[in-house]
This record gives C-alpha cells, sequence and structure tokens, in this order.
C-alpha cells in the first residue's frame, strides 16, 4: 500500500519546495545577499510528500504526509492528514512506518481568519490522532491556532500550553 | 474586535488588513501590511529603518513622553456596555486626538526652530562672501549702497602681537 501511494503522480518544483518549508528558511536566512525576489517562499498546502514535525509526545518525531482528507490541492491549518511515521523515538506508542491520522496545528501557508486577518505560523507541525480525532499523545508542545475549535478538537486545544 | 499596532512600524492595523506570524515560541507578530511584513522577513531592525516610528521615537524625531498616551493603554477587562460610557469615551477619543495632535505639532515646532536662525546666518554669510558672484567688484567701489557696511573689529593689543607673531 505504502508502495503504491508512492509511485502515484509525484509534482516535483513547488511541491518539493513546500515539503521541504523547514529547510527552506534556514537556507533562505543564509542567502540574503541574492536578490530578494528569489529569497520569499509561496508558501503552499500540505500535500502527498509533505515532512511534517510531531509535536506532541506520542513518539514519532517526522511524519510524511501521504493524503490530505478533505481538499483537492492539499491540507491546510486545522485539516486532518493520512501520515506515515518516518523517524521516531525508540519507545513510543507509535513505531517508524506505522500509517497514522494527524490533524495539522501549524502551517507556514498564512490562513484567513474570520476578521479578514491572516496567520501563518513558523513551520508544518501535526498532532498524531486516532480515527475519532483524540489524539494518541497527552501532551503537545508550542503554540496552536484557534481554528481547531472551530473543527471540534477541543481535547488537542485543552492540552496546548499557548494558543496562538 | 481590537485594534492592534502593527510591528514594525506601529501603526494601527484596522480589521481586515494585515497577516499575524505567530513565531514557535508563541510570540505574535502582527504586521498592517506586506511591506512590513517583507522588512521583517529580510531581519531589518525597525530602529534603523527611517520611516517607522520607532526609529523615529528613538531619535527625537517625534514626542514620546506624553500624559495623552497614557489613555491608550492596552485593557485587557472586558468593560459592561454602558451607553453613557460609550458616548463619553468617543467624546473624550477626538479630544485627545486633538490635543496629542496640538503637542506633537508644538514638538515639532520645537526641533525646527534653530533651523531659521541657522538659515538667516548662512544667509548672511553667503552675502558677505559671494555678492561678487551678482555685481562686480568696480560697481561697488562706486556706489557705496550695493556694498555692506564695513564693521568695526576691536582687536586686543594681545591679539594684534599674536598676529604679528604669525606672519
Amino acid at each position: 500500500m505504502a508502495a503504491s501511494s508512492a509511485s502515484k503522480w509525484f509534482r516535483a518544483g513547488r511541491s518539493l519546495l513546500a515539503g521541504l518549508s523547514e529547510n527552506g528558511l534556514q537556507r533562505m536566512s543564509h542567502d540574503m545577499g541574492c536578490s530578494d525576489a528569489l529569497c520569499q517562499q509561496e508558501r503552499t498546502f500540505i500535500q502527498m510528500r509533505t515532512n511534517l514535525k510531531v509535536v506532541d509526545n506520542s513518539g514519532a518525531k517526522r511524519v510524511m504526509c501521504i493524503q490530505a482528507l478533505k481538499g483537492k490541492k492539499g491540507a491546510r491549518l486545522g485539516d486532518t492528514i493520512v501520515a506515515s511515521v518516518k523517524e521516531a523515538q525508540p519507545g513510543g506508542k507509535v513505531k517508524k512506518g506505522a500509517v497514522v491520522y494527524g490533524v495539522v496545528v501549524r502551517a507556514a501557508m498564512q490562513r484567513g481568519r474570520c476578521d479578514g486577518s491572516e496567520v501563518k505560523f513558523d513551520d508544518n507541525a501535526v498532532v498524531l490522532v486516532n480515527k475519532q480525532g483524540e489524539p494518541i499523545g497527552t501532551r503537545v508542545f508550542g503554540p496552536v491556532p484557534h481554528e481547531l475549535r472551530k473543527k471540534k478538537h477541543v481535547k488537542i486545544l485543552s492540552l496546548a500550553e499557548n494558543i496562538a | 474586535m481590537r485594534l492592534e499596532n502593527c510591528w514594525f512600524c506601529s501603526s494601527t492595523i484596522y480589521p481586515g488588513h494585515g497577516i499575524q506570524f505567530v513565531r514557535n515560541d508563541a510570540k505574535i507578530f502582527r504586521f498592517c501590511r506586506s511591506k512590513c511584513h517583507k522588512n521583517f522577513k529580510m531581519k531589518r531592525n525597525p530602529r534603523k529603518v527611517k520611516w517607522t516610528k520607532a526609529y523615529r521615537r528613538l531619535h527625537g524625531k517625534d514626542m514620546t513622553q506624553d500624559s495623552t498616551f497614557e489613555f491608550e493603554r492596552k485593557r485587557n477587562r472586558p468593560e459592561r456596555y454602558d451607553r453613557n460610557l460609550t458616548e463619553d469615551t468617543l467624546k473624550a477619543i477626538k479630544k485627545i486626538d486633538k490635543v496629542r495632535v496640538d503637542r506633537a505639532a508644538r514638538h515639532h515646532a520645537q526641533r525646527m526652530k534653530p533651523k531659521r536662525a541657522k538659515e538667516l546666518k548662512e544667509a548672511e554669510r553667503e552675502l558677505q562672501q559671494s555678492i561678487s558672484m551678482i555685481k562686480a567688484p568696480a560697481v561697488q567701489i562706486q556706489e557705496p549702497s550695493l556694498t555692506l557696511p564695513k564693521t568695526k573689529v576691536k582687536v586686543s593689543p594681545q591679539q594684534a602681537e599674536d598676529n604679528r607673531m604669525e606672519e
């Protein structure tokens, strides 16, 4: 199943850029000498092959998106994704290679709020959940957005230390 | 609804404008427009960028301490709605704005005062030195009204002796 999903269409260019957005930001700050037009990245959706950081204590460290449930172009802030665990801590609840569901809690792509403003975060981060939407871990690190309340992820909000 | 201040230029951000950036340490940066946002991404320090309020306040171009600023402090407690209070507040805002603008204008005038004296002094110097640009020296000898009156400078005997020593 993993092999078939990997052999599907793999968009180069922008998607790769979005996937490497975490490294991209550091690279951006190094080559400030070059033209500023190139340095401002266009942030896009979270799609297949996007690497995300896991910000709970479920045991996984890095996760790669397999499918964005809902959304033709990809997932945004507050959406759920199906992901494959790429890197895990030795004694955690999830192991490497497992297929899990996750809720995107931080996205580098800006999302519009109902008052007309836009929010964006520093990186792409996800909290692992089960099929019912309850988080697998017991702690969440870093700031999380208000948008989760509308999506009914109240449990994650209650575990969060900062609500942006 | 709350009116925030842009992190970079300190102007007010009205609803429907701007971008909020949340850093991973949960610090929120609000920007009024993409100009400020792009400057932030370039890691520019607002205290060094000439057109920002931060620079102007730091370099004494704008008023820093004034009692009118006390009225604009951030309040986190929501007030119970009272129509009279709201009316009074709106009237007060208008008046405070007027007072603040007047004081800022006065501060600006105070800042620009030495400029007038400097301009006059420079004009006088220019007149003394470069009058030959306009009128030929021959004409000036004939008509005394074209030259400036000769001023007598008192030279003390000590100074006179120094001058002779120099030569």
